[in-house]
């Protein structure tokens, strides 16, 4: 068992059995080695199941909405990119504060369970494209912190017990590449932009894992969840999933936390976070950089107005 | 080596090629103001300047009424040679809208659907009906049935309760038709009265505790809110009503109306096909999630 | 004995090429990165090797599909129906455990009273052609749900995988026709190779009993503690090829007229059971994720006699928090009953 994974169960034992929190919501080990999904616990003697590796992948936090109407306190397990999951939820209202009790943990990188060829012998796999281009990969907001995790609310260098194999692993490296895909389909002419997207559309099968597990989309009721009102349509076209993608995309402009989990989850493979980053790139050309959820008290540039922002459509 | 075996797949070629998902057209003859939010719908199809009933329905089944360009859902209808007659509430977008329109209007239906009650095996005993709120339209079918085949069936009591004396439907029915039926006792209640309201003042469980009806050779047919079927549930077991005596109608959302769409199963039934009409004992072998 | 006629695998195109003369031919192949059964055309990235990532029950029941058209002038309206009938179609290549998922299809759109014609028109103008599985991808476990991976005795046709060629027989009239047509076309010829054996599953479990056991586990706290982590969205329900579940929802063309459409749904969804007025009979997650299971393992083999899981695994394949239903069957197997 690694450093990492001790720490997490003597915690969690010790947080249920003093019950300082309700519940708590970590990672276990899956049926496969690849595999170490979610798990909600509520017994100290639960603790014993939570596991983290590099397969630990999920962001936990959208989870915490499943809470938000109940006064029990859930704590949860944070990675720098789910992190900063939390603040979106604490600025948009939807967790109190005192209800949630963060604990960060260092990241090494997740690998990609897509490089898998042998599900029966486990291997060295590739990291997720998102945990290259990772600028975040500490905790930007914590309670607690483990396995020598570090809070830092700027982009910064792998820290803790796993910074060397963070390093070693590339986290990081290729930040610069960001926006290589926007810029690539910046660059394709309207009529291949159109035959890019609509091929991708045509994919969507509407089944809203993306919106799911956003920790961004946190409406009460989703526009997608009913059709009464005649603005959306339920069925699977590729014009209605375009109109899907585009809603989606815009209302958590300014809001998406860049944490990849609505690409990942897709079952269809549709370059979801092109559509998320193209939106946070003209944001920060329109308002000046900026990165959603790392600051708790920062003003999102589409929730502030400034004498000098950009005005052309008035 | 392999042996090879022919089995060939049962062709669909005798099965009769309508789509049962679309509705007939018909047009609403007559629309009755039941109360402030309830109006009943007189639904008929037009054939040769003659106005007919669209299909005819047994007591207890279902029809599926669509309004174009806004939606469709699943009504329990009563039946009459001349129209379908769906008595509606206003809870969503789709009654409305229905509330809206006015006679002439062009709808859908279709069906009937469902089960309906099995009135063959009521006949020769006394049947207890119990209605709350709008739950005496399908408790009306029924009742209409009754009275239609007066002499198939013993006493017949109706226990009826609404909020206050204006949400009272088929007061036409209640205070004039059925009183005046050869013993057909109608007993109603309101659970706020009002200045002109003479009647019983009290929710439907304790009236009919105050009215303790005999279970003796008597069918319970009940329907209405929830609330008030948990509560009546437990008076009926006190004053000797069996499982199997006690029936009621179920609501789900249905799209399909055919057993086909998924979405009104309890368990492995789907109230569109095997319901809406269930008896108590029925229901306590099914899954509680209705 | 007959003996088993073959074709080279590097011959596949030019069988296909013969089939699509009179047929629309639902092939395996990679569309915009993914693999799911489309319509073979020449310099289709056909994928044999693997199943697909989608299941094939788009070609028979797809996502959405008119089923008519509607039209509402003040007091006037109108319903104009839609044919349903579609030309010929072969379905190639399709694994065991989607032809036991169409077959699941059968039950619920073809018996019980009515028939669903969107569906029937397509099934009855389909020729099925299976193929046998050799090599079980990482999350299959179709044996374990009773499904032979090896060969399917329901399809028109079966074909083998013999290395380097594809055996064919036929299993139907409709499959008789086609290999004859390959055998006027000189496509096959006589082989004495037969199939191998198909490679261990990496993914067991013991579904024996699983119906009985649930039926006494409706109350159980498993289903609080399974749910926990799901998401609720639909992305198990629109891979499985035996989830059939639909929507009838209206889709205007303006406030005159429009087509209704019959499109997939899901339980997972919490506005699937929802009624006017807001009563809710699986208000959450803990209700929708215990009717997805239950509707799988008990209340279908109740209803039709048979699981309504083939051990696809395209469900665990993709599901984003990995509640995988062979978890739940071990997990519910060893469970102490609540009844």
């Amino acid at each position: 068992m690694n450093q990492i994974t001790k720490e997490m169960r003597d915690l969690a034992r010790e947080l249920l059995a003093s019950g300082e929190v309700k519940g708590l919501i970590g990672w276990t080990k899956g049926s496969r080695w690849y595999l170490t999904p979610p798990l909600f616990i509520t017994r100290p003697e639960e603790a014993e199941q939570l596991y983290f590796d590099q397969f630990a992948v999920n962001n936990l936090t959208g989870l915490l909405l499943d809470y938000r109407y109940g006064d029990d306190k859930i704590a949860l397990f944070v990675k720098g990119c789910d992190s900063r999951g939390i603040v979106r939820l604490l600025q948009d209202h939807q967790i109190k504060r005192e209800k949630v009790l963060v604990i960060g943990v260092p990241c090494m990188g997740m690998s990609d369970k897509k490089a898998v060829t042998d599900p029966r012998q486990p291997v060295e796999l590739p990291l997720l494209d998102k945990c290259l281009e990772c600028r975040y990969p500490n905790p930007v907001i914590a309670d607690r912190l483990i396995g020598g995790a570090l809070v830092s609310g700027e982009p910064s260098e792998p820290k803790g017990l796993t910074a060397s194999e963070a390093a070693k692993r590339g986290v990081g490296s290729k930040q610069a590449d960001r926006f290589a895909q926007v810029k690539a389909i910046e660059a394709m002419s309207a009529d291949e932009k159109y035959a890019f997207w609509q091929a991708q559309h045509e994919k969507c099968l509407r089944c809203y894992a993306c919106r799911n597990i956003c920790p961004a989309c946190n409406c009460r009721e989703c526009i997608f969840e009913s059709d009464k009102k005649g603005w959306v349509n339920k069925s699977a076209t590729p014009t209605d999933n375009a109109f899907f993608a585009v809603t989606r995309a815009m209302h958590v402009a300014g809001r998406c936390v860049e944490c990849g989990e609505c690409e990942r989850v897709c079952p269809m493979d549709i370059p979801i976070m092109a559509l998320n980053r193209k939106v946070i790139q003209d944001i920060n050309e329109l308002f000046g950089e900026s990165d959603a959820g790392t600051d708790l008290d920062g003003k999102m540039p589409l929730g502030l107005f400034k004498n000098d922002d950009p005005e052309e459509f008035m | 080596m392999v042996e090879q075996k022919i089995n060939p797949v049962a062709t669909l070629s005798d099965v009769k090629r309508i789509n049962p998902l679309i509705p007939m057209k018909a047009k609403v003859t007559r629309i009755i103001d039941e109360t402030a939010d309830v109006k009943t719908f007189c639904i008929a199809k037009e054939e040769a300047g003659r106005f007919t009933a669209p299909f005819r329905t047994a007591p207890g089944q279902l029809a599926m009424l669509s309004l174009p360009g806004v939606g469709e859902a699943m009504f329990s209808a009563t039946d009459a040679p001349e129209h379908l007659q769906l008595s509606i509430k206003k809870v969503g977008v789709l009654t409305d809208a229905l509330h809206e329109i006015c006679p002439g209007q062009t709808v859908g239906v279709r069906g009937p659907y469902g089960n309906g009650f099995p009135m063959d095996e009521y006949k020769g005993k006394n049947i207890l009906f119990i209605g709350g709120g709008i739950g005496l339209a399908p408790v009306r079918s029924v009742v209409r049935y009754c009275v239609d085949h007066r002499d198939d069936f013993g006493q017949l009591h109706l226990i009826y309760g609404s909020r206050s004396p204006a949400d009272l439907v088929f007061k036409y029915d209640l205070f004039d038709t059925w009183p005046a039926v050869r013993d057909f006792k109608v007993s109603v209640t309101v659970d706020r009265g009002d200045d002109q309201w003479k009647g019983n003042v009290g929710f439907v469980p304790a009236f009919i505790e105050q009215l303790r009806p005999d279970p003796e050779n008597t069918v319970c047919i009940l329907c209405g809110p929830p609330i008030m079927i948990k509560f009546t549930l437990g008076i009926l077991d006190k004053l000797g009503f069996t499982p199997e005596n006690v029936i009621t109608t179920l609501e789900m959302r249905m799209k399909c109306g055919i057993g086909k769409c998924g979405r009104c199963n309890i368990g492995s039934c789907f109230v569109c096909l095997d319901g809406p009409v269930f008896s108590l004992a029925q229901l306590k072998t099914m899954p509680n999630e209705y | 004995m007959q003996r088993l006629k073959a074709f080279p695998k590097a011959k596949l195109t030019a069988v296909l090429e013969m089939m699509i003369q009179k047929a629309t031919v639902w092939v395996p192949s990679m569309i915009a990165g993914v693999s799911r059964f489309a319509p073979y055309r020449p310099g289709t990235d056909i994928q044999m090797g693997t199943n697909t990532a989608i299941s094939p029950k788009e070609a028979l029941f797809p996502s959405t599909e008119k089923i008519y058209k509607f039209s509402a002038y003040g007091i006037d309206g109108d319903f104009e129906p839609v044919d349903p009938s579609v030309g010929p179609q072969i379905l190639f290549g399709l694994r065991s455990c989607d032809m036991q998922g169409i077959l699941c299809l059968d039950d619920v759109f073809l018996t019980r009273g009515y028939v669903d014609d969107f569906y029937g028109s397509k099934r009855e103008a389909t020729t099925l052609i299976t193929l046998g599985c050799v090599t079980p991808g990482a999350d299959c476990f179709c044996a374990s749900m009773g499904v032979n991976p090896a060969e399917h005795d329901a399809s028109d046709a079966q074909m083998y995988d013999l290395g380097d060629a594809y055996g064919i027989i036929a299993r139907s009239v409709k499959g008789e026709a086609l290999v004859k047509d390959l055998m006027a076309a000189g496509l096959l010829s006589d082989t004495d190779k037969s199939q191998g054996p198909t490679a261990d599953f990496v993914l067991k479990v013991d579904s024996e009993g699983i119906t009985e056991k649930l039926q006494q586990m409706f109350d159980h706290p498993l289903w609080d503690e399974l749910s926990r982590k799901c998401l609720n969205c639909g992305t198990c329900a629109y891979l499985c090829p035996t989830c059939h579940c639909f929507d009838i929802a209206e889709k205007k063309r303006n406030q005159h007229c429009g087509v209704k459409i019959k499109c997939w749904d899901t339980c997972m969804f919490s506005e699937y059971a929802l009624m006017a007025g807001g009563h809710n009979p699986r208000p959450s997650k803990k209700e929708r994720v215990r009717q997805r299971f239950m509707h799988k393992l008990r209340y279908f083999p109740e209803r039709y006699g048979k699981l309504q899981c083939t051990g696809c695994g395209r469900c665990i394949a993709k599901c984003p928090v990995n509640l995988e239903i062979t978890d739940v069957i071990k997990l519910a197997g060893e469970a102490k009953s609540d009844g």
